[in-house]
């Protein structure tokens, strides 16, 4: 999903990988379904929000499984290394992740 | 017997640390502050193989960075507290990011422990943990434990104590960051070692990684010191190189290289039989926060909780109230009338019964909240209201403050503005401190209680509820006025666990409702003990002046003679003692123990009939009952007259006290609700603690009574009050509700946000607030002519 948003968030990604981001095929978590999951790709975002989310283990390579959205929608329930958490959908979206499958 | 041992408790929150502290120290516990914060500290001690232990229970963190004020407190104990070892508590079940923080712990030097804790519930999962792997990988004593039962608490104690008497204190590097990073790391750690830097017993390679990490609180430890400038140029061209190399920043690249490492351990020690399988806790999630039901059902929690607050705690609370009472009248019956007997009964029994007597409500709620946050529900609130609070400026986060404020009434601002400290984002965590004061704190529910049941009595938790939603509408909207005007910027990330459901152990629930609930009765024994008197004195000083007070003595001798200078009462009462005798009669008959009925006067007997006292032992006489009935009409109209003349010189006394002159000055300002000078006086009352309100207006009226046996409760007598009714109770019970915060609030407002001016603000905008709500209130009812 090479579109132009995710173009945008790159630009202001303090992580210096505004080439790889563009890298087609990456969609954002905020963009995932209940019961879908995929890989995490990059964590955008300010210093102190990645650093604190990669301290929660979203790191490159980790296995994300969306498990709901709150009643308003808004925000996410995720499984990540076999525990569950919460983020709002719009700091989702600076998780940049793999192109989603059904969970099993 | 040799030294004692400092053992520090570490781990994440929700991994079992409370349960195992518990476990290790039982009843012997103690809990505190951490110096210069207002952080809870717990400590406690225990004796294993003839060595006094003495165990620190860290705050839960789930990394040791300088994130959170938690994470700085437990990483500065390590340091500079110099433990002699680290109890890591892990959550077996949920390892990998658990051991995230165990990593750092183990790069930091310190000797660690590791409780492989609530085992059980990892096998229940099919999670299989081969801790001997565990420990070759990680070079530490490794021991399964469930917290809840006491499994392995033994043992890990003896692996404690043989690693602080017989283990070497051994720099750690179990991670290898690889070539470049090692390099220049080494760079760094060579530099600390040649200037002899030493920070506590900490390796000079976890000083490196964190100046590389850029950790601000490390490099302030280098301040003052030869070759500090030299050691930060030096992280700095490394920070530069390293970013330039990988494309990102080096904290980043620390953290991805940790949970590298773990990731690799965990494939080695952990075997999971059923990856995808459907736990328990999610499928009671599908119901719980469920779009559809789970709303519902966050409703009927709540409400539940009030049912069982107020109903549950009922039967204990009237029989405070009945033994305050019983107390009062057991001293007032002891010792002789005067200034002493005034202050223990009218001011101290009466003031702190006041508040004790609500001791068992307040447990009641401390139970219904520590459940909500032991099995993981309150996450879960959280979760499903974060999009509301958000509109408002707010913070999921901020759902625990508000709650803990008494967001479910019977909270306390003051550990609800505290656990804004988890609140990374300094505006949201301001505008939460600075509208958790107008929440329905534990302190305003006597106020509300007293009036309720004076007032509504048949709908005690509907109002209660009312009450509540009254106060969330006015903390979210002052939430969102602020948000706007003072504090105006873009939210701050909502990061939040959500905890597997857990059924609480009964003893966890206990000890935490009881901690809660001590705090509260502390502060009732003694602020509000001293309070009350100080109000006491307000109340009784300066005493109405000689000449005034004689003024009225002689009016009130002079209607006694009147009234026995007529015949017919001359006829039954020779003397004005004989007057005296039978209003004590009287009173007794009115309070129904009259014993010694047989013993009186057959006159007085028959005038009591008369009167319409009713008893079996009141004889009728019938020869003289038209006589007794007109005498009865005097005698009325003289004790009407007489009770008047009393009161109109109590009330003149007490204005004339201080207490009386600010509460008549203010009768101004409060004009427009109706507010009477009593209730002033306990408004001012309540600028230092809300309880005191109850127990001012308690010492304003019962200071009003001849005899404390007449005195009936003070619900009974506001409802008698002229003047009071249903509007003025509820004009009252919102300006209770929004005006100042209590002194003690306002004291940790000026703490927590680090600016006086804060807590300024908070008494201003509040009083201001409660005046315009309570002003719209009372005018609206009275327009639409509503309870008056």
């Amino acid at each position: 999903m090479n579109d132009s948003t995710s173009q945008e968030k790159c630009s202001d990604c303090p992580a210096m990988i505004d080439k790889e981001c563009t890298v087609g095929d990456m969609v954002k978590l905020s963009s995932y379904r209940p019961g879908e999951k995929g890989t995490i790709m990059q964590v955008c975002g300010t210093p102190e929000f990645r650093l604190r989310l990669m301290e929660m283990g979203f790191v490159r390579g980790t296995e994300v499984k969306v498990i709901k959205y709150a009643p308003l929608s808004d925000p996410m329930e995720f499984v990540i290394k076999g525990y569950h958490i919460t983020l709002r959908r719009d700091q989702a979206g600076d998780i940049m992740m793999a192109r989603p499958e059904k969970a099993a | 017997m040799d030294e004692k041992i400092v053992l520090a408790l570490a781990g994440n929150p929700n991994a079992g640390k409370t349960t195992l502290f518990n476990a290790l120290t039982g009843a012997r516990q103690h809990v505190g502050n951490w110096p210069g914060v207002t952080v809870e500290k717990k400590e406690g001690t225990l004796k294993h193989s003839n060595r006094e232990i003495h165990v620190v229970d860290l705050p839960g963190t789930y990394s040791l960075t300088a994130y959170s004020l938690e994470e700085i407190i437990a990483r500065n104990f390590i340091v500079e507290g110099s433990p002699e070892i680290v109890l890591d508590v892990v959550d077996a079940s949920n390892l990998e990011r658990n051991l995230y923080l165990s990593v750092q712990l183990l790069e930091m030097g310190a000797k660690v422990v590791m409780a492989l804790n609530m085992i059980d519930v990892a096998e229940g999962r099919k999670i299989r943990v081969d801790h001997s792997r565990l420990e070759e990988l990680l070079s530490i004593p490794v021991i399964p434990t469930n917290g809840k039962k006491g499994v392995g608490i033994s043992e890990l104690l003896d692996r404690a104590v043989h690693e602080v008497e017989y283990s070497n204190d051994k720099p750690r590097s179990i991670i290898q960051y690889g070539t470049e990073i090692e390099e220049e790391l080494s760079k760094v750690e060579e530099k600390l070692d040649r200037m002899i830097f030493r920070l506590g017993k900490l390796s000079n390679r976890w000083i490196a990684v964190k100046l590389l990490e850029g950790d601000s609180e490390i490099a302030k430890k280098l301040d003052g010191l030869e070759g500090r400038d030299r050691i930060l140029a030096q992280v700095e061209q490394s920070r530069r190189h390293l970013t330039d190399i990988f494309a990102d920043s080096p904290e980043i690249l620390f953290t991805d290289a940790r949970y590298g490492f773990i990731s690799g351990a965990i494939k080695q020690s952990v075997h999971v039989e059923t990856a995808d399988r459907v736990h328990l806790s999610e499928n009671i999630d599908k119901v719980l926060t469920n779009r559809v039901l789970g709303p519902v059902i966050l409703l009927a929690v709540l409400y539940s909780v009030y049912l069982f607050t107020f109903q549950g705690s009922e039967p204990l609370v009237d029989s405070f109230e009945t033994f305050f009472k019983w107390l009062g009248n057991l001293v007032s019956d002891a010792m002789p009338e005067g200034m002493l007997r005034s202050l223990i009964v009218s001011g101290i029994i009466d003031g702190v019964g006041g508040v004790l007597g609500f001791t068992p409500l307040i447990a009641f709620m401390f139970l219904a909240i520590a459940i909500l946050e032991d099995t993981g529900y309150m996450a879960r609130i959280a979760f499903m209201l974060d999009r509301v609070l958000r509109g408002f400026g707010l913070h999921g986060a901020s759902m625990l403050a508000l709650m803990v404020s008494g967001g479910i009434a019977g909270g306390c601002a003051v550990p609800g503005i505290m656990a804004t400290r988890t609140m990374k984002e300094p505006k949201e965590r301001l505008v939460t401190i600075l509208v958790a004061p107008l929440m329905n704190c534990g302190a305003k529910l006597p106020v509300y209680a007293l009036l309720i049941g004076a007032f509504f009595p048949g709908g005690k938790a509907q109002i209660m509820f009312l009450l509540t939603i009254v106060s969330w509408a006015m903390a979210l909207t002052a939430a969102k006025i602020i948000r706007s005007t003072v504090l105006s910027g873009p939210s701050a990330p909502f990061v939040l666990e959500l905890p597997p459901y857990r059924i609480p152990t009964l003893r966890g629930l206990l000890i935490h409702t009881w901690e809660r609930t001590w705090m509260y009765v502390k502060k009732a024994g003694t602020v509000i003990l001293a309070v009350s008197i100080i109000i006491w004195a307000m109340m009784t000083f300066p005493s109405l002046p000689a000449e005034q007070a004689k003024s009225f003595d002689q009016r009130i001798s002079k209607l006694s003679s009147e009234f026995l200078a007529l015949p017919t009462a001359h006829e039954l009462f020779k003397t004005e003692g004989d007057l005296e005798d039978f209003e004590a009669f009287r009173k007794q008959l009115a309070d129904g123990k009259a014993k010694d009925a047989e013993n009186q006067k057959p006159e007085f007997l028959a005038l009591a009939q008369a009167l319409g006292y009713e008893s079996k032992k009141l004889k009728i006489d019938d020869s003289r009952k038209a006589a007794m009935a007109q005498l009865a009409d005097s005698y009325t109209r003289y004790a009407e007259e007489k009770n008047s003349l009393e009161n109109e010189k109590q009330s003149a006394g007490l204005k004339h006290t201080l207490g009386g002159r600010i509460g008549v000055a203010l009768e101004y300002v409060f004009k427009p609700m109706g507010f009477d000078w009593r209730t002033n006086v306990a408004l001012v009352g309540g600028f230092a603690a809300k309880e005191v309100v109850v127990s001012t207006l308690g010492t304003a009226y019962s200071m009003g009574e001849v005899n404390r046996k007449e005195a009936v409760s003070l619900a009974e007598r506001l409802k008698t009050e002229p003047g009071w009714n249903p509007l003025l109770a509820l004009t009252l019970i919102v300006f209770v509700m929004l005006y100042n915060p209590c002194f003690t609030t306002l004291v940790v407002i000026g703490r927590e946000s680090g600016k006086w001016r804060w807590s300024l603000f908070a008494m201003v905008y509040t009083t201001t607030l409660a005046y315009c709500m309570a002003f719209l209130v009372h005018s609206v009812g009275s327009l639409l002519k509503l309870g008056v």
